[in-house]
């Protein structure tokens, strides 16, 4: 697996912070899991309410890497202010960069993106941009100052799976050197399985775990399909093929009519 | 035996008072509001005994022990309703009712005949649903007000007073139900913010709570009787006890909308808010600190669980047992 | 002076930011702060001189996906 901004994960799962049915089913998620990075976000706190400081100790006791988001910004102002609270407040220049354009599908601006992801790169942060599959927007992205790529795999929550496999491919393909992660939009295992055969560096997710009958289990069968993805992708499959290859030797068999 | 004090009349002290007077005490109860009120957030409880509904989110203990309430509440107040819950969704959200079916025990899939034989006022707007027979309701305000009453008249003395229960047990048995205010002794405890909406609608009638089913907010109606309805509720990561937000109630008056246009017209009679005391696995304790037990964290089911916390602490006592939801790692 | 707290409306005697946060019990708690839509590092609060009408955020962590 490739490093995301220098540092080496032992698991390939990232796990998004948000929906679980309680605190205790969050923390068993990422223990049966074993996933490395969470996503956190901001809100509003007032001062009686300490939810927030609660959550954050919860989070540091997972021991795990975290990045926060700007989920809910929609132009570049938002998500950079918000990327500079979050900075401060989780201490991390780890930043998953979401501007969002529209509405219903959570579809990404991706102009306002790019520039958000130029500022932010300009002031140190290390941007995971959340983006599509469009693959001029990721040279713009890189070009930008991102070292990650963050495509999304079908609209948030959406649990539809890989809508673009060609696109993923393409991405893949277009940036042999990038980490590459997949995120939003995954509902089943096989389907994070087979993002990590198409040889990207890591799959995040929320939704398919929070929002299983148990989170746990859920996330610990996405962990396993995960290795076993990066696992096939490292042995070279074997190609797919239109005519029959049959498995077994035909030769010396006898001739009987 | 000894005198026994009881700080909180939430649901969960008036409950706790009556089994141990029950068990044969006498008991003083410290309530820092007067009487019930809107001070506690039992009074803005939906009043449904449903194990089976809140099972499909809730882990076993609740659904088990809440199995109890509906007797329990019966046979304390004579004013449970056995009526069942039915559950519906919008067409485009059949895909929840086949999840809620799947992960709840015990209800019979329903059409559109049958929904109309059950509840004729949700006309043909539903097309299928589940109806989970073995489910009740109760009027909350008027179940805390009755067993209020017949403590009182049982002898239980209630004293209007904020009091401090390490102090109060320095003098004896003390079991603290003082619901959120208790985070200073139980600081694991969280608040889950719900915002609800009474209305009244004479013109329709409901014979059971109607639980609408919804990718974002899942929410419910209970009929009080007399063409009123409570309608509720969120379930916000939050202890802010006050504060009800315009797309909450958007939320919650738009599935009303959805259950039955007339409710458009309804009139609000009241908008309420508070947060339910909850700790991290959503399950309720009993924990003891010497001279001190403190009851806590029932969460969405105050009126479904309080009974059955209500006789592990008598057994606790009277019994020396260990309760189920007792919890170990206290100070 | 009148002021906005994450929206809502209040008056304050403070005169920097730090002095309003620690009035209103965020002394010691993992928050970050931006006045008028823009960031104000912990580091500057002290000496931020708070005018009427100003609009403060204070935000701290929470779940997220």
């Amino acid at each position: 697996m490739r490093e995301f901004y220098g540092t080496k994960l032992s698991n390939a799962l990232m796990l998004g912070t948000a929906q679980y049915p309680s605190p205790a089913i969050l923390a068993d998620a990422f223990k049966r899991s074993g996933a490395g990075v969470a996503t956190v976000s901001l809100r509003r706190e007032s001062g009686a309410d300490k939810e927030g400081q609660d959550f954050w100790a919860l989070i540091r006791k997972l021991g795990v890497h975290v990045l926060p988001n700007t989920a809910g910004c929609h132009t570049v102002k938002e998500a950079v202010t918000t990327a500079q609270m979050a900075r401060e407040v989780f201490g991390t220049a780890w930043i998953k960069l979401e501007v969002i354009g529209e509405e219903d599908t959570l579809h990404p601006d991706t102009f306002a993106l790019v520039e958000a992801a130029r500022i932010l790169s300009e002031d140190g942060f290390q941007v995971f941009p959340y983006t599509t599959d469009d693959l001029v927007v990721a040279e713009r992205l890189l070009r930008a100052g991102c070292e990650v790529l963050m495509p999304w795999g079908s609209p948030i929550g959406s649990g539809q799976g890989l809508n673009n496999v060609f696109g993923l491919r393409a991405m893949r393909a277009h940036f042999p050197d990038t980490p590459l992660v997949v995120d939003a939009g995954l509902g089943l295992p096989s389907q994070a399985a087979q993002v990590m055969e198409l040889g990207f560096d890591a799959v995040l997710l929320n939704t398919a775990v929070a929002k299983a009958g148990d989170p746990a289990a859920m996330a610990e069968a996405f962990s396993l399909a995960v290795n076993a993805g990066q696992l096939a992708a490292t042995a070279d499959p074997m190609e797919p093929r239109d005519m029959a290859a049959p498995s077994t030797p035909v030769i010396g068999k006898a001739f009987l009519s | 035996m000894e005198n026994v004090s009881i700080i909180g009349s939430g649901v969960a002290g008036l409950c706790v008072a009556r089994a141990l007077l029950d068990r044969g005490v006498k008991l003083r109860l410290f309530e820092r509001g007067e009487g019930i009120g809107s001070h506690a957030c039992s009074w803005w409880a939906g009043g449904m005994l449903a194990p089976y509904c809140e099972s499909e989110s809730a882990e076993e203990p609740v659904f088990r022990l809440g199995k109890e309430s509906a007797e329990w509440w019966d046979k304390h107040t004579g004013e449970v309703h056995r009526n069942g819950t039915l559950v519906v969704s919008l067409e485009r959200d059949h895909a929840d009712l086949r999840r809620f079916k799947r992960r709840t025990e015990n209800s019979i899939d329903v059409g559109p005949d049958e929904i109309a034989r059950l509840e004729p006022d949700l006309g043909d707007r539903f097309t299928k649903g589940l109806y989970f027979e073995n489910e009740a309701h109760l009027s909350p305000r008027a179940a805390l007000a009755s067993l209020r009453e017949k403590l009182i008249l049982d002898g239980v003395d209630f004293i209007h007073e904020e009091v401090d229960p390490r102090v109060i047990a320095v003098d004896g048995l003390t079991v603290d139900c003082r619901g959120f205010a208790a985070k200073d002794a139980l600081p694991d405890l969280r608040g889950v913010k719900g915002e609800m909406v009474i209305l009244s609608s004479p013109d329709i009638e409901l014979s059971r709570p109607v639980r609408l089913l919804h990718p974002r907010i899942p929410l419910y109606v209970v009929p009080r009787g007399d063409g009123v309805f409570m309608l509720g509720a969120t379930m916000l990561e939050s202890s802010t006890r006050s504060r009800i937000s315009a797309r909450s109630l958007l939320e919650l008056l738009s599935a009303a909308y959805a259950l039955n246009p007339a409710f458009g017209e309804a009139e609000i009679l009241e908008i309420g808010v508070d947060s339910r005391p909850t700790f991290p696995d959503n399950l309720p304790r009993i924990q003891r600190d010497g001279n001190l037990i403190h009851v806590n964290g029932l969460y969405r089911h105050g009126f479904l669980l309080a009974p059955a916390m209500a006789r592990m602490v008598a057994e606790l006592i009277f019994d020396n047992s260990t309760p189920e939801m007792m919890h170990e790692h206290f100070n | 002076m009148n002021i906005l707290i994450n929206g809502e409306p209040t008056t304050t005697s403070a005169e920097t930011l730090t002095m309003l946060l620690e009035q209103n019990g965020f002394a010691n708690t993992t928050i970050a702060t931006a006045v008028n839509s823009t960031f104000v590092p912990q580091g500057q609060r002290e000496t931020y001189s708070l005018k009427e009408g100003d609009q403060i955020e204070v935000l701290a962590p929470m779940q997220g996906g």
